[in-house]
C-alpha cells in the first residue's frame, strides 16, 4: 500500500483547493511544487478579484477584506483620462470626455453583458456533461444548460446566440463613438488571451472573464497576500503533505493506469490518484508522454491554443510616482492604456507574426513606489529570443508620458518565456489556454481530456486548462475534487 | 527528380519509368495518381491482365506515398501506429499492416519494409506524413516524404520469377514471401521484394529514378520468348479484386477523408481481424477495437459469388424478398481466371455468414437502355483466388 491516496503536481492556488476539498473528506495527500514556493502563478497576479467566495466559504477562509474605492483608469495620451468606479457591480463615471449618450450606452452595454454573464457563471461549479457518452445524466446536464440560456427569455437568448460569435469592436463601433471607452472594454476582452479586438470570439471571452470574476473590472475585494499562507494552513491542518523544491520528471503508468511519479532526484513515490495542476500539455507531452496517448488525442492536445503575450513588468521608482489629472485618493486604482480598437489590433497584428510593434498596451496597479504592469501584446516566441534590455526601455517609455516623475531605481521584466519556465506552464498563457469557444466547458481544454479526467485511469487535471479556465478562482480546484470523490465512490 | 512540386498550375508530373511506359501506351489512357500521370491502359486490359495471370505484367508504381523512418525510436514508432505486432521483425522482412484513429476506424494500409531495427519503410496508396508526424510526437523518429526519389515496378505473374532468374538476380527463387533484399539486374543493384497486389507470384522492384530505364528494358529484354506486358491500372484492379485486397477510399473510406462518421470502417468490419492485436501494449484505437471485439460487427466487407455474367457495379443488395437493402457492392468484375462473376461487397450482421444467401440489383446498360437483373449472390470468401505459387519456396522458375 503506498502512504498517500493521491499526489497532486504543483502547489499552485488549484492545487492547494483541490487537495483542500479532498483531505477534508479524509484522503492523504501529497502536493509536490517544483518551486521554493507555493502559490504558482498567484506570484505573478496583480490581482486575486476573482477568487471564488464560494470556496473561502466552504474551506471557511477568512480573508480580510479590503475597503477599495474601486477605480478604472482609462489613459489618454491628451492626459484627459477617463475615470470609471465600480461598486457593487455597478459602473459610475467619475470623468469622462464621452458624451452622455455614448456614457449611456456604455453602461447599458455593460448591462447586457451582466445578464449574460451570470448565465454562465451559472455552469462555472459544474462538471461539465460529457459529449457523445450515451448517459442520460449527462444528456439532461447538456439540455439543463440549453434551459438556462432560453430562461434570458426569447429577445435576450437571441442577443446572447448572435454576440458570443462576434468581436468586441464590431459590437462596440455599432454602440460607441468615444475611443477611450471602447479600448477600455476591449482591453478587458482580450487580456490574457491571444485574440485581438477584431477576433471571432473577443465577445464571449469578455462574458466568460465577467463570469469567473464576478465583475467586468478587477476590483480588489481581499487581501490576496493571505490566501495561499491560509490555504497552505489548512492543509497543513487536514494533515496534507507538502514537499517544496520537488519538481516531478515522470507520471508512472502501468496498464494504462497511473500509480506513481518520479521526482528529477529519481526518487518515486507511489499514489492511487495522480492529480496534475500543470497545464494540459505540459501534463501530457512533458509528465506522461505521448506513448498510451492515441493519435487524435495528441493532436488535439498540440492545437490547443496556449500562446502567451503578456509580459511582467515591476519597476521600482525613487519616489511616489504622480500622474497627471488624477487625485491622490484615486492613485490606487487600476490604469488602463489601451487608447482605441486600431490601436490594440495593430499591436496584436504584429504579434501573430512573433513580432512586437512598439506601442503595446498595458494596465498597471501601483503600491507606494511600486508599479507593477502586465504589457501586452509581448508574444511568447521560439527560443526565447526576446531582446529583454530594448523590452524594459520599450516599456518604460510607454509609461513614460503618464507618470511625470519616473524615475527608475529598479525595472525588471517577466517575458512569457520566462513565465512559462519559471512557472511550467506552456506559452507562458495566463490562463493555460485561450477562452474561446471550442475552449470551453465540455471542451476544455479539448475533446476527450474535458471533465477533469484524462485517458490514464486515475490521472486527473485540476489546473486552469480545465473548466472552468483560468484567472485565479479555485473553482477548477473544487471542481476536480468533487469529480475525484465522485469517481471513488 | 528534378520536379518534385505538385501544383495546379503545373502538368502532372512524369514518373521515371515515363519514357517507357509512353512509347507503350497506344491508348493513351491516362490516371491521375498522387499528382503523376500513370497509365489506366496500354492496349486492352484483359490482354493486360492476361499476361499477369499466364507471363507477367509489369506496372509502374512509382507515384505510391513511401516514407522513411529512421530512429532510435522507429520501431516503437510503427508498434504505435499500427495495429499488428512487429516486435519480432527482422530485417529484410515486410509486413503489411493497417493503422486505424482513435475511434479504431481505417486511416490507410500499407507495407512496412524493414531495413534494421531503426530504418523502416512505410509505403501506402494515401498521404500519410501528417498522420504519422503527429503520431511521432514523444518519439524519437525522423519522418521523411522519399515517395519522389524511389522508382518502383510491380512485376507479378508466373514467369516473373523465372525472367529474374535469367536476368542473374542471385537465388531469387529462394526469397520468401514478404521478403526482400538486394539484387543486381543488367548491372544495376536494386531492392526486390516478394509482394504484390496481384495474389500471384509476383514482385516488387525498388530502384533510384536514374536506374528506372535500365531496370525496366531488362525486364523485357527475353521478350522475343516471352511476352510479358506493361499492365496498367486496370488491370491491377482485375488482379486485386480476385485475390481480395482492399484499396482505401474503393472499398472503405480513410478515416481521415471521410466526412459522415458512418462511413468509415474497422478492421473487423474489412474482415481483417486477424491483423489486429490486442494483446499488444498500446496502439491507437486499441480501447474502442475491444469495444468492438466484445460488441460484434454490424456489417461487414465479404465476397459474392453473381449469379450470371454482368458484373454487379455499384450494385445494392437486398434480401430474397427484396424489401430491405442490407448492403452495397464496392468492387465487381467478371474473373477471367475463375471464369465467374465475383464481386466484394458490405452486407449486414445477419448475412454475414459464408453462403448466406442475397440479392444484387444490376442495371445493366445495352445500348443506352438499362436491364435490370436480379442476380442471386452466395456470400463467400473475399479471397477468391488462391493460387499455390504464390507462396511456394523456391519460387517457380
Amino acid at each position: 500500500m503506498s502512504k498517500y491516496d493521491a499526489i497532486i503536481i504543483g502547489g499552485g492556488h488549484n492545487g492547494l483547493v483541490c487537495a483542500s476539498y479532498l483531505s477534508k473528506k479524509g484522503c492523504k495527500i501529497l502536493i509536490l511544487e517544483k518551486n521554493e514556493n507555493l502559490g504558482g502563478l498567484v506570484n505573478c497576479a496583480s490581482s486575486l478579484n476573482g477568487f471564488s467566495s464560494k470556496i473561502l466559504d466552504d474551506l471557511k477562509i477568512d480573508l480580510p477584506k479590503l475597503n477599495y474605492n474601486s477605480y478604472v483608469v482609462a489613459l489618454h495620451s491628451d492626459q484627459q483620462h477617463t475615470i470609471l468606479q465600480e461598486n457593487n457591480n455597478k459602473i459610475n463615471f467619475i470623468k469622462s470626455n464621452a458624451s452622455g449618450e455614448n456614457q449611456k450606452k456604455f453602461s447599458s452595454l455593460i448591462n447586457k453583458y451582466k445578464i449574460y454573464a451570470s448565465t454562465l457563471s451559472n455552469f462555472m461549479y459544474e462538471v461539465p456533461p460529457r459529449l457523445k457518452s450515451g448517459n442520460s445524466k449527462d444528456t439532461w446536464q447538456l439540455i439543463n444548460m440549453g434551459w438556462k440560456i432560453r430562461k434570458l427569455g426569447k429577445k435576450n437568448m437571441r442577443e446572447f446566440l448572435r454576440v458570443i460569435g462576434l468581436n468586441i469592436a464590431d459590437e462596440l463601433e455599432d454602440n460607441l463613438s468615444d475611443n477611450n471607452l471602447m479600448g477600455l472594454l476591449a482591453h478587458e476582452a482580450i487580456l490574457g488571451s491571444n485574440l485581438g479586438p477584431r477576433s471571432p470570439g473577443s465577445i464571449l471571452s469578455l462574458l466568460y472573464r465577467q463570469a469567473i470574476q464576478n465583475g467586468l473590472f478587477a476590483s480588489e475585494k481581499y487581501d490576496f497576500h493571505q490566501l495561499i499562507p491560509s490555504l497552505e494552513k489548512i492543509c497543513h491542518n487536514q494533515g496534507v503533505e507538502i514537499k517544496n523544491n520537488a519538481s516531478v520528471k515522470k507520471i508512472i503508468t502501468t496498464n494504462n493506469q497511473a500509480s506513481g511519479v518520479i521526482l528529477d532526484n529519481e526518487e518515486k513515490i507511489d499514489a492511487g490518484i495522480i492529480i496534475s495542476n500543470a497545464d494540459p500539455k505540459t501534463t501530457y507531452f512533458d509528465l506522461l508522454g505521448t506513448e498510451p496517448l492515441d493519435t487524435d488525442f495528441i493532436r488535439r492536445a498540440k492545437n490547443i491554443r496556449t500562446k502567451g503575450n503578456i509580459a511582467k513588468l515591476t519597476i521600482t521608482l525613487k519616489e511616489n510616482p504622480i500622474i497627471q489629472n488624477i487625485d491622490k485618493e484615486k492613485m490606487n486604482a487600476k490604469f488602463i492604456y489601451a487608447p482605441d480598437i486600431n490601436y490594440i489590433e495593430r499591436a496584436f497584428n504584429a504579434s501573430k507574426y512573433n513580432k512586437y510593434n512598439e506601442n503595446l498596451c498595458f494596465e498597471f496597479h501601483h503600491c507606494v513606489n511600486v508599479i507593477v504592469a502586465n504589457i501586452y501584446y509581448v508574444p511568447h516566441v521560439k527560443n526565447n529570443t526576446h531582446n529583454k534590455e530594448r523590452l524594459i526601455q520599450h516599456s518604460i517609455n510607454l509609461l513614460k508620458p503618464f507618470i511625470s516623475n519616473l524615475e527608475i531605481e529598479k525595472a525588471e521584466l517577466l517575458t512569457p518565456n520566462e513565465i512559462e519556465e519559471k512557472y511550467n506552464v506552456t506559452g507562458g498563457h495566463w490562463h493555460h489556454g485561450d477562452f474561446e469557444i471550442d475552449q470551453m466547458l465540455m471542451m476544455r481544454p479539448f475533446y476527450g481530456s474535458a471533465q477533469y479526467t484524462t485517458p490514464i485511469k486515475n490521472l486527473y487535471l485540476c489546473s486552469a486548462g480545465t473548466h472552468p479556465g483560468g484567472g485565479i478562482t479555485g473553482i477548477n480546484g473544487r471542481n476536480a475534487a468533487k469529480k475525484i470523490m465522485r469517481d471513488k465512490k | 527528380m528534378s520536379q518534385t512540386n505538385i501544383s495546379y498550375k503545373q502538368p502532372l508530373l512524369e514518373t521515371p519509368f515515363h519514357e517507357k511506359t509512353r512509347e507503350k501506351c497506344y491508348a493513351h489512357d491516362w490516371y491521375r495518381w498522387a499528382g503523376y500521370k500513370a497509365v489506366n491502359q496500354y492496349t486492352s486490359t484483359e490482354l493486360e491482365y492476361t499476361s499477369m495471370r499466364n507471363t507477367a505484367g509489369v506496372v509502374d508504381i512509382s507515384p505510391m506515398h513511401k516514407y522513411s523512418v529512421k530512429g532510435k525510436d522507429a520501431k516503437k514508432f510503427i508498434n504505435k501506429l499500427i495495429t499488428r505486432d512487429i516486435t519480432n521483425i527482422q530485417p529484410h522482412q515486410v509486413v503489411y499492416a493497417l493503422w486505424c484513429n482513435e475511434d479504431g476506424f481505417v486511416v490507410d494500409d500499407g507495407t512496412i519494409f524493414c531495413f534494421d531495427e531503426n530504418n523502416f519503410r512505410i509505403c501506402s496508396g494515401e498521404r500519410n506524413l501528417n498522420w504519422f508526424e503527429d503520431t511521432a510526437i514523444g518519439f524519437d523518429v525522423t519522418i521523411e516524404d522519399i515517395s519522389h526519389s524511389i522508382a518502383a515496378l510491380a512485376f507479378q505473374g508466373p514467369l516473373s520469377c523465372k525472367i529474374l532468374h535469367m536476368l542473374n538476380a542471385n537465388n531469387i527463387e529462394n526469397l520468401k514471401p514478404f521478403c526482400f533484399d538486394q539484387f543486381t539486374i543488367n548491372n544495376q543493384e536494386i531492392t526486390i521484394s516478394r509482394t504484390g497486389f496481384s495474389g500471384d507470384l509476383g514482385y516488387e522492384l525498388w530502384c533510384e529514378p536514374l536506374q528506372a530505364h535500365d531496370v525496366w528494358d531488362a525486364l523485357f529484354s527475353f521478350n522475343k520468348n516471352y511476352k510479358i506486358l506493361a499492365a496498367g491500372l486496370d488491370a491491377l484492379e482485375m488482379v486485386r479484386v480476385e485475390a481480395g485486397f482492399i484499396v482505401v477510399n474503393a472499398d472503405l473510406m480513410a478515416a481521415e477523408h471521410a466526412l459522415r462518421p458512418n462511413r468509415m470502417r474497422t478492421p473487423y468490419e474489412l474482415g481483417l481481424a486477424w491483423m489486429v492485436n490486442l494483446d499488444k501494449e498500446f496502439f491507437t484505437g486499441k480501447e474502442a477495437l475491444i469495444k468492438q471485439k466484445n460488441k460484434g460487427v454490424e456489417k461487414k466487407l465479404i465476397g459474392l459469388d453473381v449469379q450470371g455474367d454482368k458484373p454487379a457495379l455499384g450494385s445494392v443488395l437486398y434480401n430474397e424478398s427484396k424489401n430491405e437493402a442490407i448492403g452495397i457492392v464496392t468492387a465487381a468484375m467478371w474473373s477471367p481466371s475463375l471464369k465467374s462473376n465475383i464481386a466484394m461487397g458490405y452486407v449486414d450482421k445477419q448475412f454475414m455468414k459464408l453462403g448466406s444467401k442475397v440479392l444484387a440489383e444490376i442495371y445493366h446498360l445495352e445500348e443506352l437502355e438499362y436491364r435490370k437483373i436480379w442476380a442471386q449472390c452466395k456470400v463467400v470468401k473475399k479471397q477468391f483466388i488462391t493460387l499455390e505459387r504464390r507462396n511456394a519456396v523456391p519460387a517457380l522458375i
